[in-house]
């Protein structure tokens, strides 16, 4: 027992270090568990402070929407608002058929693809609030159409992945 | 095998003399009509029940298996690289800049940063002033009715959801007749 408590570790004899191993055997990386995907709780709010706000940033250039995303997380970060999650959001393609002048038939015009970034905010206080959105306003670049509004748990739903069998068996169970 | 025999005879018992007597051909008809209707209803209940439970239970089965994986995000196409940029392997070979290139793109990233920071800090001071005002305003109002500042501290229900569409390069043209067309979503749709 004298000898298992013992801490002292005689750096300068030649025994120093005696009995460790663990800094011979390879390293190992901790187990990396796969994180659920949870919806957070979703904060209403105060009577002078927002709750989860969602700016939605959605345009068919990639590059731009972005970068503008990135702005405005900056910009948040500068002014200290709390930023829940930056993420971005299924990106849309359609395609583009138009009528030709003379004939009946639709001709493909063009594919275009709509992406959407979202930047979750928690705290902004109401006196704050349409500063922020003029200062946003103020900078915001050709081609993204900007959309703000409250977190609900619908929008959480609609990033994740239908499960038709799931729901075909809750149908038939009820 | 003759105890069953015997069993099968008492409780079958019209049924056995038909089969023996061939003569009673109409009667033997009206009694195999009525006969299904005693017999049969009693077999179906059974296996019907037993059917239905066992289908129950493989569904609450099948749920609870569904249930307990978790819901997966929708893979996001936008930071998938296509396959094909990342098969070839070209490279691309860049001309060598000359030195009076190379300065004046010194030159133009100097010029660049610098509008860049007088553009930052114009907008840091616009939001300074924007709140400062803000600040003056309100304290001014508090002075002049406190229901009214209270009123204004308020958040406001009515600005969220708020949209808007960015500004356009050019105004939109007069007298443009767009051509008919249509739109098709040929999202690619993931499921679980």
């Amino acid at each position: 027992d004298a000898l298992l408590g013992c801490h002292r570790s005689y750096r300068s004899r030649p025994t120093h270090g005696i009995g460790k191993f663990k800094y011979l055997l390879p390293k190992e990386l901790p187990k990396k568990r796969k994180e659920k995907v949870q919806m957070k709780e979703i904060d209403a709010g105060t009577e002078y402070q927002y709750g989860d706000v969602n700016i939605q940033m959605t345009s068919h250039d990639l590059c731009l929407v972005e970068h503008f995303a990135q702005y405005v997380h900056r910009l948040c970060n500068r002014l200290s608002i709390r930023v829940n999650e930056s993420y971005a959001m299924p990106t849309k393609t359609n395609e583009v058929l138009f009528m030709e002048e003379r004939g009946s038939k639709m001709q493909l015009d063009a594919v275009l693809t709509t992406h959407q970034r979202v930047v979750q905010i928690r705290g902004l206080s109401s006196t704050f609030a349409p500063i922020l959105l003029e200062i946003i306003q103020s900078s915001q670049p050709e081609g993204v159409h900007l959309l703000m509004k409250q977190h609900t748990e619908d929008d959480f739903k609609s990033r994740l992945k239908s499960r038709p069998e799931l729901e075909e068996l809750l149908a038939e169970m009820s | 095998l003759m105890f069953c025999y015997f069993s099968f005879c008492s409780s079958w018992l019209p049924q056995r003399v038909l089969l023996q007597g061939s003569h009673w051909q109409s009667s033997l008809l009206d009694l195999r009509t009525s006969l299904p209707v005693r017999a049969q209803p009693k077999k179906k209940k059974k296996v019907d029940v037993k059917k239905e439970q066992a289908q129950k239970e493989r569904m609450k089965k099948k749920l609870k298996k569904l249930e307990k994986a978790p819901p997966e995000l929708i893979p996001i196409e936008d930071f998938i690289t296509p396959l094909k940029y990342s098969e070839s392997n070209r490279v691309r070979s860049l001309p060598a800049l000359s030195p009076e290139e190379s300065e004046r793109r010194v030159i133009l990233l100097k010029k660049w940063c610098l509008f860049k920071q007088k553009q930052d800090e114009a907008e840091k001071q616009a939001i300074k002033a924007l709140v400062e005002s803000q600040q003056e305003a309100l304290k001014e109002l508090r002075l002049e009715s406190e229901e009214l500042y209270e009123a204004a501290i308020r958040r406001d229900e009515g600005l969220f959801p708020f949209q808007r569409d960015g500004p356009s390069y050019t105004p939109p043209l007069a007298g443009y007749d767009p051509p008919e067309g249509k739109c098709i979503d040929i999202t690619k749709v993931y499921t679980q």
